[in-house]
């Protein structure tokens, strides 16, 4: 697993870091894309937003002050992709088709060894598909909050620093958001065990 | 029950038991299709296609305020003459009221003007006449007058 988390940097350091691009692409293409196809559920959408936000990046980088983290920077800046692009597609409304739309099973499909029988692990691949499905069903930044909690494994604080919004905010989306995905989850296998 | 009214809001942020673990299993999944997707080492003109999509994009936008700009202009005669035909009405029902209004009012004139001449109206004539007697008399006066001084001159 590449390792997209770069040691704390100094503010100077991180704006020197902008400088070699090609490594901030190395560096940050993973975590950007898995971003944006778990917000999308879209394999080719994910890919072109992931260009695209590397690109606004590399036009802006000489704004970058290095008062976030260059992680945080990219984060934002695919956020705000992602909220144009969920705005135009609900303006393109006839084209609801998305042939490059991810499926389901294919993300289920991939689990951890240390299910001990076939059962549990048809069982494990159930939850999964419930919790993505949840998931889609959230709403757009209970489904940001929830993705950069429980995928990206950010802190509350970091998640406030990238959306914008304060801590408190933040809490309450994702308090939503557990309730509603654990709601769904947990109803649809009969209950938490 | 209990327990859940006893947990904090910061530990319902926190899942735990087999939710905790699907909500791993679900990270794990995404992590791993992710880095299958992006496992190739993006080539060297990666950003091209971005920086030419965002291109076309820019044009489009264009493209859309200019066919905006240009239907608005081009609908301005036409708006404007929609308007002219829906105030037309206005001005035609106006008409047609001051019209009536004018018809009564000369119809009021008329009836007025064809009414017989009452008899205390009369005098109207001999008033003529006296005016023409008078105007003879004035100049038998005038006359009169004038003969002493044709005697004066003549004196």
């Amino acid at each position: 697993m590449v390792s997209t988390e770069l040691p704390p940097l100094a503010r100077a350091e991180s704006v020197l870091e902008l400088a070699d691009f090609d490594e901030v692409v190395r560096l940050y293409r993973p975590r950007i894309f898995r971003f944006l196809m778990a917000s999308l559920a879209d394999r080719d959408v994910a890919e072109s937003l992931t260009q695209d936000c590397f690109l606004k990046a590399y036009n802006a980088r000489h704004q970058f002050r290095g008062e976030s983290s260059l992680g945080t920077w990219l984060t934002r800046i695919a956020l705000n992709l992602v909220r144009d692009h969920l705005r135009s597609r609900r303006m393109r409304f006839w084209q609801r088709t998305r042939d490059t739309a991810l499926d389901i099973v294919d993300i289920s499909d991939w689990l951890p060894d240390g299910a001990s029988s076939p059962e549990a692990i048809c069982l494990q691949q159930e939850r999964v598909k419930e919790i993505w499905q949840s998931v889609e069903k959230l709403s757009r930044q209970q489904r940001t909050v929830f993705i950069l909690r429980f995928v990206e494994e950010l802190e509350l604080s970091e998640i406030a620093e990238t959306t914008g919004m304060n801590t408190s905010t933040v809490k309450s989306h994702l308090y939503r958001a557990l309730r509603i995905v654990r709601e769904r989850a947990t109803g649809n296998s009969g209950g938490e065990k | 029950m209990n327990t859940r009214r006893n947990q904090s809001p910061e530990d319902s942020l926190e899942p735990r038991g087999d939710f905790a673990t699907t909500l791993r299993d679900f990270r794990s999944a995404v992590h791993h299709v992710a880095e299958r997707e992006t496992s190739k080492p993006a080539p060297s003109g990666w950003l091209i296609s971005a920086r030419h999509r965002q291109r076309i994009a820019q044009r489009r936008l264009v493209l859309a305020w200019t066919c905006a700009a240009l239907l608005c202009v081009s609908l301005l005669p036409i708006l404007h003459h929609a308007k002219l035909v829906t105030s037309q009405p206005v001005a035609v029902v106006q008409n047609v009221a001051n019209d009536a209004e004018d018809t009564a009012l000369l119809e009021q004139v008329d009836n007025a003007v064809s009414e017989s001449v009452p008899s205390s109206l009369a005098p109207l004539a001999t008033l003529d006449s006296w005016s023409s007697t008078t105007s003879t008399n004035e100049s038998v006066t005038e006359s009169s007058l004038n003969k002493p001084e044709k005697k004066n001159v003549a004196r």
